[in-house]
């Protein structure tokens, strides 16, 4: 199978597979993909349910290096199944992120530490509606695997999520995605627990109408994550704009990596709850009214604006953590 | 429903093989389909192709359009599988000449 990294570093994102996503993200030819489509893993629920089946289940798993850190890298297909977890992706999942860990753990016992520059590094690409309900248990337990494995990753291996492909990050990766140290997004990130759809069911089309697009971008888009804090880097949407982001990022101490994190301690659950209560105090009927709080005067220009201009003149939630 | 399932074996007439060991391209999105390319030696001149669809009631349709690109590219020596989410015939030829070209090409 060939894969050109040179023409990958000015692929969009947005519609790269997960296998691409993979390969780009890591140094040239360094990838080695985890239980590829040569080793024919399929989910043995969708076969008896006459759904379709693929030889990877819909994530690519895999080690490559970016410079002199080793990188486990779990990339999503959001196309097959919405990207959805199942038993097979899940452990795919899960058990590339406790190899970090183990990496980590296995220098440290024989170096004494672990060097800044060479501390292994563990990237999930997400693109995934939540948990395949095909098999959901098996789904689910998977996803808690991967939420326990995040939880001892912290301050050991700096835990790096991508959103920006077609899917987003849904229900239970929702979580996944914002447990991490880093996330960094590109215009088409989108991060959500619910959908639009479920929730326009629940609560009616009054409160959410989930046809009305630019309410769903600018409710669960990137540039409102950004605003809030939920998203630290917003970048141009390209395979290399997501590497060298991630480039920049790796080789810096523990401790300012993991500065960004929003959830793991009770005084970052604090700070992220003031948010919830401000927006039942002031009565936020939407998105709008919050960038406004935070200083935003240009509020109903900024879903439209080019992404220079956003970044330019665009104020964030102050964090005080 | 299980999933359908369809095994065929052609002898192109003029039978090329694949350059690389094996090619893999396309994802199983709606309407689109797998392929996996793998060289097998004891398959020499011959093709075996395994295909696994969400679709019942096309299996003439299938045999016809895989045939037809056996023939005429010759591809040969290699075992296929092909995972399909109800793709058209059209997608199908395009998917397998994208899966011979990630594999180098025939020789």
């Amino acid at each position: 199978m060939r894969i050109n990294w040179e023409d990958l570093q000015s692929k969009s994102f947005y519609q790269a597979t997960a296998r691409e996503r993979a390969y780009g993200i890591v140094d040239k030819d360094t990838f080695k993909e985890f239980l590829g489509p040569r080793d024919k893993m399929t989910s043995p629920h969708l076969m008896v349910l006459g759904e379709a089946v693929e030889f990877d289940d819909g994530i690519t798993v895999g080690v490559g290096m970016i410079k002199k850190h080793p990188v486990f890298v779990v990339s999503q297909e959001g196309k097959f199944v919405g990207g959805a977890l199942g038993e097979v992706n899940g452990a795919k999942m899960a058990y590339t992120m406790k190899l970090a860990l183990k990496t980590y753990e296995k220098m440290k016992e024989k170096y004494g530490t672990v060097p800044d520059d060479r501390k292994p590094i563990c990237i999930v690409s997400f693109d995934s509606g939540g948990v395949r309900l095909h098999e959901a248990n098996a789904g689910l337990l998977m996803h808690s695997e991967s939420m326990e494995t995040i939880w001892e990753l912290q301050n050991k291996v700096p835990y790096i999520a991508l959103t920006g492909s077609t899917i987003g990050a849904y229900g239970a990766q929702g979580f996944v995605c914002l447990s991490a140290d880093v996330v960094i997004a590109n215009d088409f990130g989108r991060i959500g627990l619910t959908g639009p759809e479920v929730i326009q069911q629940e609560v009616g089309k009054d409160e959410f109408d989930a046809s009305d697009r630019a309410l769903i971008w600018r409710t669960m888009g990137a540039r409102s994550k950004y605003i809030l804090g939920d998203v630290d880097y917003l970048i141009k949407d390209t395979i290399g704009a997501f590497r060298d982001t991630i480039v920049n990022i790796v080789d810096q101490p523990m401790s300012k990596i993991s500065k960004t994190r929003k959830v793991g301690s009770p005084q970052l659950v604090e700070e992220n709850l003031e948010v919830v209560k401000l927006a039942a105090e002031k009565k936020i009927n939407d998105s709008k009214d919050l960038w406004k709080i935070y200083g935003n005067t240009n509020v109903d220009e900024i879903p439209e604006m080019p992404q220079e201009k956003f970044l330019s003149v665009v104020k964030r939630r102050p964090r005080r953590i | 429903m299980a999933l359908r399932e369809l095994n065929f074996e052609f002898k192109p007439e003029n039978p090329k093989t694949l350059k690389d060991e094996w090619s893999h391209i396309g994802v199983v999105a709606s309407g689109d389909l797998e392929v996996l390319i793998e060289k097998e030696n004891a398959l020499k001149g011959k093709v075996r192709i395994h295909i696994l669809t969400t679709v019942v009631g096309f299996d003439d349709v299938w045999e016809t359009v895989v045939k037809k690109f056996i023939d005429r590219s010759g591809l040969s020596g290699v075992k296929v599988d092909i995972n399909d989410n109800a793709a058209t015939p059209a997608v199908v030829i395009r998917r397998l000449q994208q899966a011979v070209d990630n594999g180098g090409g025939l020789q």
